[in-house]
Order: structure tokens, then sequence, then C-alpha cells
């Protein structure tokens, strides 16, 4: 008697095809998930995705809308993938997002009229990498000296980051003519980060490009980036190696939360200009799944933010337009992580048909 | 000020305290048993969104608080269902689909949820225990509270019980210290880490639905405010142990409790946000000081195996 | 299933005519995308009779006997219990029809107790008393209600046993079971082994270690290459005869073979140069078991081999000498400095976990601690440079520099290793377990080199074999329960049998001899 057999083996598989499998079946996954959400939510399926592509590409303005998230995203996912060569998870990009953008912030409204921008701009920056850097650096030796999981502690840091924030711009540096409306007035003009060429895009966008070939450059040819990524392969090898995993620990962590801090202070500085409700919005989160479609690679970050841009504006097309709901995008975040997962397992495995016959049959 | 220490306050404290740890408690208790057979599950967060509306869903379509509490956990079962196929099954990083979790949760619920919004339901008020709600101060923190609560504070002592001494725990925690040892002894490792995920699930729901049910009766978008992260972080403060996460959840409790009370008396000691605050902040100081100790007792600490994927021809 | 049945001893060393109890034909297995690790073996186990399987390492006895007791499927081949074909699809499988298998490497739950551990293998409660009662009975005397990561090596392969015995084994094979004992333990294991091959069991023991079968084998198979080279050889001239041990290292090693190839004491002494090595007082951080009060010294030119019983420290001593763990009390210094990867070449035990990075490329191996340590920007150039010339330096089966370290095989890596380390230059060499699990033509390459480094650098080797330690070291001292606890010349009379007691304790030895700088702690 004959028998047949489905197996499942593992493979080694290519790199590309790891990347090439998991990024597909992310967007498969998301697709499905979202249609179902739509579902659910009570709209048309194929109408809302028509509805969500036009909003993302539909108009420059939509466009323009894509690059100015794209800039943020990018540097939270910069922050992200960089703690992950590492091993380290960096859930707390949202709060260090909005620790560097209450200190550009502070520098701001802090400032002396008449200031010049090129004086005003950089001092606002340099306090935002301080205190998004600033922020991390507690969890950062929590986990270097104490192996306190910094899963945890990055956390529960991003809710008390938006309640202090919340609390500075409903109080003491709520606008007095505000109008009753809360946040801060407008930042004086020496902050702000200038436009691109008259359009709507600012100067952040190419620093964080530029940033992303930085990060690389640190991980793929300094001696310290080595020693981070043999950290993050083998922390055993690394103490063989006599690198030190403190200062490493420390140093990412803190480079980590000097980015997200960054990408705070450019919503705020490019976009915002002022303190208000909405300035986090999921951004320091968002990032993370920017980083895993990028496949943690500092160069390809940039186009994952592209698109998880293009995402996000076109479901806020969704909200307007068709009034469904916002946590339509948390849906979709989630699918594409899903989806992401599943590409990983496929991309390793290798269906087989085993034919055998039976008596010696140890497989079945 | 505090308030004035009359009896009559200081029941009333410990009946809020006592209420508020059972959310925490009843996540952390399904998250000891998940992670003691060496599944780390993030997504508590996501878990108890789902249970708290699915409970309020089904409490206000049937009116029947048995139904909504089923259907609770079900919904966490669910989740935890999927978080073990993704881990267990395909090898998953745990984190990532535990993260994953989270962001379906919050998702899921706000698509599903947005019709309920403000809309009143069921409420599962305090079900105060003949005799024993008569003590004085006792009775109202300990025999007048809901269901749930009842639930939570048993369970601890039982969950302790069963994993320290009974087969079932002895196969769970073996699962989560050296998983291919237990496969070599016989253990279906990854059916063991599947229903424990399942049930961590399960009672994150019912934690879900405490909330959606009791506690804030109604249904809002980010009704868990972090607990889930909460309960994780007591999960390892608890030193993986039930009777000590059931103390750590009364000390949060007790911390709402007194935020409660300073509020309630305009106390301007501390800025509100501070004290809005704690809840966030205090347990990553319990873990910078638990830290320490605990490395220098030796068995006590994460399962040897947890976080790690089993597979079972090695 | 019924019990095994006692077997009278003048049944056991005639030719058997009985069936047996277990047996294979045709055994294929090949791992991956590698050789054949198994090909086409029979083998044939009887009851009341120790077998032994004999085979360099890297052989296939291991795979072998994972076929038989279910912890690895074959590719082709099939096994037979009691002469019906069956297919143990897992260990607790083949564990419910009776067999069962002690590795090397423990399959024992740490934080737990000895009964649970037990009681889970068992699939049913044992209480601590039966369970130390039936320790007792064998002769392997054990507390079941300490925690397994309080059990000393010897200890928990007891446990091992017992496990296999609480499910009424009638089969229990061993991996390399000496390997955690002291010389002076093994008598007792080979005792209990005997009483239960008497009680009607077949035992089976995998060894690569001609000299341990003299006493406890009824039988012997020996493989080569993946090979079944002779089949159920028996003493010769009957129950009391000799083994020809020349025809077995014959089969082992398909050639004739010489004695053993690297001698120190057959070296020219050349005179021991400054002391490089200085370590005073030594503790680790984990308290007695990791050199307590360790005092040393080694010169460049010397040899100074550390031999203990595995789990009595010497890793954490190896580690603190090499300078990847920092002393919690006392003095280390090298040429008077801190070591670090400039002044110390080591060589861990653990060559996929910690020596190297195995999904790193060959070259970026070698920048781990041997090229390119200076400047912030590090140039891969040099390390592939520095790869290629290791690769050379021992010969190393590798595609290139640009092989990922997790391709190459056990022996390779250790040579690479070996060559990363070596090209060093570095004064003081410290190894750990340098030929471990290698074939005897890599342990010998392996053991020139270390003789070609002791020329000139000060050479500290850990190893729980006291015939290399004899063979490699101008003084050998033994480690004890994290202290050292005696130390001799190499050539000193009866140096073999002393670091035997040495190694199970028995002998403190206060005064030790000679060397003109040693001192022991």
């Amino acid at each position: 008697m004959i028998s047949l057999r489905l197996a499942i083996e593992s493979r080694d598989s290519s790199p590309l095809m790891r990347a090439v499998l998991s990024v597909l079946l992310a967007l498969v996954a998301a697709g499905f998930l979202g249609s179902l959400a739509f579902a659910l939510a009570g709209g048309e399926v194929s109408a809302t995705w028509r509805a969500l592509i036009k909003g993302a590409l539909g108009s420059g303005y939509s466009l323009s809308e894509i690059l100015l998230k794209a800039a943020p995203l990018t540097l939270t996912g910069l922050a992200v993938a960089l703690c992950r060569h590492l091993n380290l998870w960096n859930i707390g990009a949202e709060g260090q997002f909005v620790f560097g953008a209450l200190s550009a912030c502070a520098v701001g409204l802090s400032m002396p009229p008449g200031w010049p921008a090129y004086l005003g701009l950089p001092l606002a920056l340099a306090a935002a990498i301080a205190g998004g850097a600033a922020y991390s650096l507690g969890p950062a030796l929590l986990k270097a000296r104490l192996g306190v999981s910094e899963i945890l502690s990055t956390l529960l840091l991003n809710y008390v980051a938006l309640l202090f924030m919340e609390h500075l711009y409903f109080g003491p540096w709520r606008d007095p003519l505000g109008m009753g409306f809360p946040g801060t007035a407008e930042l004086p003009q020496a902050v702000w980060l200038p436009a691109l060429f008259g359009s709507r895009v600012h100067w952040g966008l190419p620093l964080a490009l530029g940033l992303s070939g930085a990060v690389w450059l640190l991980l793929a040819r300094t001696r310290w980036g080595f020693s981070a990524r043999v950290l993050g392969l083998s922390p055993q090898a690394a103490a063989y190696a006599g690198f030190s995993s403190v200062s490493l620990t420390v140093t990412a962590m803190c480079l980590s939360g000097a980015l997200a801090g960054l990408a705070g202070a450019g919503e705020l500085l490019g976009v915002q200009h002022r303190l208000q409700d909405g300035l986090a919005s999921g951004l320091g989160f968002t990032g993370i799944i920017v980083a895993f479609l990028a496949r943690q690679n500092p160069l390809a970050v940039p186009l994952a933010a592209l698109f998880l841009g293009g995402l996000l504006v076109g479901a806020d097309q969704l909200q307007t337009e068709l009034r469904l709901p916002g946590a339509v995008i948390a849906t979709l975040q989630a699918a594409l992580l899903f989806g992401f997962m599943l590409g990983e397992f496929l991309a390793g495995k290798r269906l087989r048909l085993k034919i055998s016959a039976s008596g010696n049959d140890h497989a079945s | 000020m505090l308030p004035s220490p009359n009896l009559e306050n200081v029941a009333l404290l410990g009946q809020i305290a006592v209420k508020s740890s059972t959310a925490v408690l009843l996540a952390a208790l399904g998250e000891i048993v998940a992670e003691r057979s060496g599944v780390l599950n993030l997504g508590l967060e996501g878990m108890l969104l789902l249970g708290a509306l699915a409970g309020f869903a089904a409490g206000t379509a049937t009116g029947n608080p048995g139904v909504a509490l089923c259907a609770a956990a079900l919904a966490g079962t669910l989740a935890g269902l999927v978080h073990a196929f993704f881990t267990v099954g395909l090898g998953a990083n745990q984190v990532l689909s535990g993260l994953a979790l989270t962001f379906l949760g919050a998702g899921l619920t706000g698509v599903l949820g947005r019709d309920l919004l403000g809309a009143p339901g069921l409420v599962l008020a305090p079900v105060p225990i003949a005799v024993l709600a008569q003590i004085p101060v006792l009775g109202a923190a300990l025999f007048t509270q809901p269901l749930p609560t009842y639930l939570a504070l048993a369970l601890a002592p039982l969950l302790w019980w069963t994993l320290g001494h009974t087969r079932l725990g002895l196969i769970i925690r073996a699962c989560g210290e050296n998983a291919s040892a237990a496969h070599a002894a016989g253990v279906p490792v990854r059916l063991v880490r599947y229903g424990c995920t399942c049930f961590g699930g399960a009672l994150a729901g019912l934690g879900g639905a405490f909330l959606s049910l009791s506690y804030t009766p109604g249904w809002k978008e980010g009704l868990s405010a972090g607990q889930g992260w909460i309960a994780i972080a007591m999960v390892v403060f608890a030193l993986w142990d039930p009777l000590r996460a059931l103390g750590g959840a009364l000390l949060f409790g007790a911390l709402i409790a007194a935020q409660f009370a300073m509020q309630t008396e305009s106390a301007n000691w501390a800025p509100v946000w501070i004290l809005r605050a704690m809840p966030y902040l205090l347990p990553i100081v319990v873990l910078a000081l638990i830290f320490p100790g605990s490395r220098r007792r030796r068995y006590i600490g994460p399962p040897a195996d947890l976080g790690r994927f089993f597979h079972p021809e090695g | 299933m019924s019990g095994p049945r006692p077997v009278a001893a003048a049944d056991r060393m005639t030719p058997n005519h009985a069936s047996p109890l277990l047996s294979c034909r045709g055994l294929t297995k090949r791992f991956g995308g590698g050789p054949l690790a198994c090909d086409r073996v029979d083998l044939d186990l009887f009851a009341g009779r120790i077998h032994v399987l004999l085979g360099e390492n890297g052989a296939g006895k291991s795979t072998l006997m994972s076929m038989l007791s279910g912890w690895v499927r074959p590719d082709a081949g099939t096994l037979f219990l009691d002469e019906t074909p069956f297919f143990p699809r897992s260990p607790a499988l083949a564990a419910r029809k009776g067999i069962g298998m002690v590795h090397q490497r423990f399959s024992l739950i740490e934080a737990l107790s000895g009964a649970e551990n037990l009681a889970l293998a068992a699939g049913r409660a044992l209480s601590p008393r039966a369970a130390s009662d039936l320790a007792r009975r064998i002769g392997l005397p054990l507390d079941p209600r300490k925690r397994v990561a309080e059990l000393s090596m010897g200890e928990r392969q007891r446990l091992e046993i017992l496990k296999l015995l609480s499910r009424d084994a009638r089969i229990l094979i061993l991996d390399e079971p000496t390997s955690v004992l002291a010389p002076m333990e093994i008598g007792g294991l080979y005792d209990a082994l005997r009483r239960l091959a008497d009680q009607g069991r077949a035992v089976a023991l995998i060894t690569h270690k001609l000299s341990e079968i003299a006493e406890v084998a009824d039988e012997v198979s020996v493989m080569r290459h993946g090979r079944m080279a002779a089949r159920n050889l028996t003493r010769r001239g009957g129950a009391s005869g000799e083994w020809d041990t020349a025809e077995l290292l014959r089969h082992m090693a398909g050639r004739e073979v010489p004695g053993v190839s690297a001698k120190r004491a057959g070296a020219p002494k050349t005179a021991p140069g400054e002391i490089v090595l200085r370590a005073h007082a030594l503790c680790g951080p984990d308290g007695p078991a990791a050199g307590a009060g360790v005092n040393l010294e080694v010169a460049r030119g010397e040899v100074l081999a550390i031999v203990g019983v595995a789990g009595n420290g010497q890793g954490a001593l190896a580690a603190m000498l090499g300078g990847m763990a920092r002393p919690a009390r006392g003095e280390l210094s090298v040429l008077g400095r801190r070591p670090d990867r400039e002044l110390v070449a080591y060589v861990p035990e653990d060559r996929h976990g910690t020596a190297t990075v195995a999904s790193m490329t060959l070259s970026e191996n070698m920048l781990l601690t041997a090229a390119g340590r200076r400047g912030a920007v590090f140039s891969r150039k040099a390390g592939a440079r520095a790869a290629e010339q290791a690769i050379d330096s021992l010969r190393v089966a590798a595609s290139g520099a640009d092989c990922l370290a997790r391709e190459l095989s056990g022996g390779n890596l250790q040579k690479f290793i070996l060559a990363r380390e070596l090209s060093k230059s570095a004064p003081l060499l410290v190894m750990e377990q340098p030929t471990q699990g290698l074939d005897a033509l890599s342990v010998s390459e392996v053991h020139a080199a270390i003789l070609r480094a002791a020329r000139t650098a000060a050479v500290v080797l850990v190893t729980g074999d006291p015939a290399e330690a004899l063979s490699l070291a101008d003084r050998v001292a033994v480690i004890f329960k994290g202290r050292i606890v005696g130390m001799l010349g190499s050539d000193e009379p009866d140096a073999l049998d002393r670091i035997g007691r040495l190694m199970a304790g028995l002998v403190p030895e206060r005064h030790a001899g000679a060397g003109r700088a040693g001192k022991e702690g």
C-alpha cells in the first residue's frame, strides 16, 4: 500500500526570499484583514479600498501629506530598527517622540524675541535630540545594569510622557490667548523647520533620509556597529570578545531615543508649530511596523515609511469621507504584522509530496 | 490632606482597592500560567479590550451576566489561540506576535464597538456575601464585591496550588523550564503551551469584561488604560508566583484607592498628573528594586525556556 | 510488556544463540546536506549483556543509538524489538516499549527536584522515598528532593538512569557515561550496570575510549565513518579472556595506528621564560564552586594542564584566566596587566555559542578577537585576509572566508577558532577542552598546534582527560570543587593514578611535588 503525505520541511532560505515573501504576505494579510475590518465597520469593501487608495494618491495635497508622514516614520522606524540589531525592543518611541517635542517646545517658548533662525532652530533640534535620548536613558540603564526588561520600561514610560505633555499644554504652557483650546501658543518662527522649495514638506524629510544612511553606515561599517551586531546575535560571544554590553546597550538606546525625539521635533517645528492634542498620534508605535517591514535594514526604512505614510493618509480619508473609525488603521497595522510573521514562516519552509510504501514507514 | 481616617472611609477605600486590583490580577494570573509554560504573551492589553467589548456587547444583547462573562472569556481565548498559533505553531517572535495582538485588540474593538460607545449596558453590581459582609472594614473590602473579583481572589491560591502541587502544574512547569526534556518525557509540549496561552487569554478576557461591566460600566476606546502592561510587569516582580501576584495586584489597587482619596480631597501636594502617572511609574521602580535581589535567589526567575520556540524534531 | 528476566552469569559469556532483544537492519541517516551519519548499519543487543559500541568521535555511534531509542528518525532501515518490527517515533514512545537512553547532555529540568523529574518521566506520582529506595537498590544512591541544579554531574547521571528504570526499561543505552565521572566513580557505575544486566536487561555503552571497555564489556561493536566495522565481538578465549585491543584499534581507525602522536615529555625542554600569568587567591563570582582561592603561575614555554571532572569549577576558572569573567576576589595579571583579548588567546569550551557567532562569516568571526581591533572604521578586507590565513594554517575544511560559522563541522570550527587565537601570537593561551568531540586526526593536529604555540607562549590547558593532560603538559593541576587540590609534574611516577584520586577528591595533597614556580591552593 502506498501512502501519500504532504510534508512541510525546513529549508535554508536566502535573505532575499525571506524579505520578499514576508513583505508580500504582510500586504496580502493586510488586504484580507482590512477587508474584514471594512466589512465589520459597515462599509462596502471594494469601495472602501478605492477610497483609501484615492485618498492616498489622489491629489498633490495627499502626496505631500504622505511625505510629511514619511519623515517622522522614517525616524521612529530607524529608532526601532537600530535597537533590534542589538536584540533590544524600543517600544517607547512614542514617549521619546513626545519628550523630544517637549524639549524643542521648551526652547521655542523660552526663546527671547528677535533670535535668528540659524541659532534658534539648531538649538531646538539639539534639545529634542537630548530630550529623546534622556528619556530612554533610564530604561537603558535599567536594562544594561539590572536586566530590567526594556519592553516594559519603555512602554510604561509612554503613558507617563503623554500625561506629562497633557499637563503642560493644559496647564503651565497653556496659551493665554488660546480661547479655551488647550495647547501652547504658536512657536516663534525662529524655531520653525523651513519648508522645502515652497512645498508643504519640510526639511525634516531630507534630514531623515540622511540619517537612515548614517545609521546604516554606523551598523555596517564601524567597529561600534560590529560589536553591537555581535551583542544582538550572541551576548556570550560579545562578552567573550570583550565588548561591553552595558555601554553598547546604553548608547544604542539613547541614539534610538534621540532619533525618536527628533521625529517629535519635526512634527512640532515643521507641521503643527504648537504643542497640542494629536501631536503624537501613534507615530512611535507605527515605527515598529516600519522597522519590521523594512526588515530592520536602515536603508529600506524610508521605503517602508513611505508605504505606511500612504496607508495613514488614505485612512485619514476614510475617516473623513466614509466616517470609518480611526481604529481601522490599528487593524491594518496588526494585519501587516501577522502577515509578515506568516511570510517569514513560509519563506523557511518547502512543501514536499512524500510517497512511501507502508511497512518501512518511519515518517507516518 | 488625606481624608479623615474614620472607619467608613477606610472601608470604602479598601473596597476600591480590592475592586481596582481585579482586572490586573486576572490578567496577571493568566499571564503567569502562560509564561510558566514558556509562552510570553504581550498582547494582554488587546485581550483586555476584546474581553471588555465582548462582555459588554453580550451583556447588552442578552442581559445575562453569565453569558456576558462567557462571551468575554471566549473572546480572550480566541485571541490567545491566535497568539499561540503564531508563536507555538509557526515559531514567530513572541514579542512581535504579542504587539500585533495589542494592535489587533485596539483596532477590532474600535471598529466593532463604535455603535456601543456611550450606550448603557449591563452592570455587574457587587454581591455581598451573607454574614461576612457585615464585618467592619473587611466586610466591605473583601466580601462586598462583584463576581469577577471573587473569582480573581479565589483563583490566586488555586493556581498557586495547582502549579506547585499537582501533576498538571508539574507538566506546565516542565514545558516552561526545559521543553525538550519535557518532550522526551512524553509531555505534549505544544498542546500544553496552546492550552496555557488560551487560558491566559480567557482570564484576560474576563478581566476586560470586569472593566466594562463593573469597574467603569460602559464601553469606550482605550478602556484598559495600560493595565495589561502593568499586569505583565506584575508577573515579573511577582516572580511568576500567583500568590505574590495577588499581593502585587492588591498593592496596585491600594495605589488606585490612594489616588482616589487624594483627588477627592483636592489635595495639592502633588500635581495631578504625577498621581495619574504613578500606576505606570511604580512598576518600573519595583522592577528595578526586585532585579538585583532576585539574581541571588537562584531558583526563582523566569522559566528557563520562556520565549523560546520548541520544535519536536529538534 | 513483561519485565526483564534474570540472566545467569554463565550465560553471559557464551556466544548467544538466543534472539536479540533489540536489533536493527540497514539503519541509515543523513543530516541536512551532509555526509551519511549512519550507513546501512546492523546491530543486535542481547538481554543480560553489556554491549559496548566503540568508535572515534564522529563515527555515528550516538546517531545510531538515538535512532534505536526514538530520539532521531531513521531515513531508512528497520528496527526490531523482540524480533517484531517497531517504529519508535519519539523518546516517550520508545520508553513505553522499554527502551531508554541517557545522552551526554542530560535531559533534566534544572529548576525541578529529582523526584519531580522522575515523576514526569515515570508518568505517575513517585514519592521521594520510593525514588531513593530504587536508587539504593541498584547501588547509585541519590537524594531525590534536591533540585537538579544542586546535583553534581555524577548524581545527575544517576537520576537519568533512575528515570529509565522508573519506566521499567529493558534496554538501557548510555552515551559516554564516564565523561562526567571521576576515575574512582566509574567502578561504581559499572557495578550498577552489571547488576542491571544480570536482571535480564540489555545494556549498551557508547564510548570512544578503548581503555574503558576492558572490565565491563561482554560484547563490542565498532563503528567507523558511519558504518559498522565489526559487530558483536567477544573476548578472546572465553569469559575471562582478554580483548584484542590491536584489532579493535584497527577497526576504529581503519589503519594501523601509531602511538600517541604528540608527546610533551619527548619534546626538547627549553628553559622556561618570564612568568606570564600570575593568579593569587582567585575567587569566582559564584562562590566556592568557582575557583576558591586559586594560586597559579605559568611562564613562557610552559604548559600547565588543569584537569578535573566536569562541573568542578574549571569553566569559571578558565573564563577568569581567559579574561572573560571578572574575578570576585584575588589578583590576576597577565604580564602585569589585566587579561584582555590582546594578551590572552582564549579558546572557550562552547564553540558555537561563545567562541563564534554562528550566523556571521568566518571573516567577521576573525574580527571578534583577532583582526582589526583598532580604529572606529574596521576593515573588512583585513578580516577576510586574516580568515584565509587562519583557514590555511590548520587546513580548516571551509569553502572560504565568506563561509558562515554554522556551516562548519564541530572539528573544523574548533580548528578555525584555534587558528584564529594562535594567529594573535599572544603571550598567554588558555584552552578549554580543545579536542572534545574531535576525530583522531584533528586531535593530533590540534595537539601539534598547541605544542608549537607552547614554544613561545604560556599555555593553560583545561581538560577532563588526564591522559591528554599528561602527554601535553609540564605540570598538571587537579581541580576539585573549585579548588586546586594538587599539582604534579607530568613525568612523576604514578602521575595518572594520583591524578585520578585527586579528581575524585580523595587525597587532598597538601604538599605538592615538583614545579619550580608551582603552588597549589
